[in-house]
């Protein structure tokens, strides 16, 4: 089940970032020049600073297929996420 | 309720939208084709050798369907070949291979009794080149978390096809 889903709200702030890089486990929007602007979970970061990211729906395009992303394409940091209510069947 | 609220105002100031998830690529991913293209192989070896062991006088009907049955035999292999090139290269991640070791050797044993199962009619190679299809069918199924079940498929050539159990 992804922890974010379509209609749901997230209220993001690059103030932690200014302070500090971003942290494995931090759910983080970006800029991507294919795939636009996304939402993803922080896997890890490498040496060099680039930062990989993972999608927690297993389908999710993600690191995986389009690399790690560097720090200037992050947005900032979701610090609220309010969901959608769920949705009736039918 | 909140969400009531910011949907309201999503209305108005038109917040910036970020995406989960991306379905494009479009996660569409089955290899029944590539097993079905097999099949079709070695339909075709059995064609080819049953029409090689006929007595016809007619050479023009001979020559017109050898030439039909190695044509098939032609575009299904290489069907096959795509199919699995497609799910190796776009669906199957490192994360796979590390769960399946086997995975790179298999597919590449499968594009290469692909072009063997094109250069010969040797119903044989068809043979290994369906287990190996169907081994790689079965470790697909496996990654989604859906069981599979061997049967024999209800057509000629009658040979044993890997079906997720759905």
């Amino acid at each position: 089940m992804p922890e974010i889903r379509e209609g749901d709200f997230v209220l993001i702030s690059d103030i932690p970032f200014r302070l500090r890089t971003v942290r494995a486990g931090e759910i983080i929007v970006f800029r991507h020049r294919v795939y636009g602007t996304m939402v993803k979970k922080v896997q890890r970061l490498d040496a060099a600073g680039q930062i990989y990211v993972t999608g927690t729906n297993p389908e999710s395009v993600d690191s995986r297929e389009f690399g790690s992303i560097s720090s200037d394409q992050v947005l900032g940091k979701v610090i609220w996420h309010i969901r959608a209510p769920a949705r009736r069947a039918g | 309720m909140l969400y009531t609220f910011l949907t309201k105002l999503d209305r108005i100031f038109h917040f910036p939208r970020a995406r989960a998830h991306c379905d494009i690529p479009c996660g569409i991913y089955d290899p029944h084709l590539a097993q079905l293209a097999v099949l079709t192989v070695i339909r075709m070896d059995d064609l080819i050798a049953d029409l090689a062991k006929a007595e016809t006088t007619d050479k023009v009907a001979y020559h017109n369907s050898m030439t039909r049955y190695i044509a098939i035999k032609e575009e299904h292999a290489e069907l096959c070949k795509r199919e699995v090139r497609v799910i190796w290269g776009d669906y199957f991640k490192q994360e796979h291979v590390d769960k399946f070791p086997e995975l790179p050797n298999l597919t590449h044993k499968i594009f290469q009794l692909g072009s063997k199962a094109r250069q010969t009619a040797d119903r044989e190679v068809a043979m290994q080149l369906l287990e190996a299809v169907n081994r790689f069918a079965e470790i697909y199924w496996e990654t989604k978390g859906i069981a599979t079940k061997r049967v024999k498929a209800p057509y000629k050539p009658s040979e044993e096809v890997v079906y997720p159990v759905l």
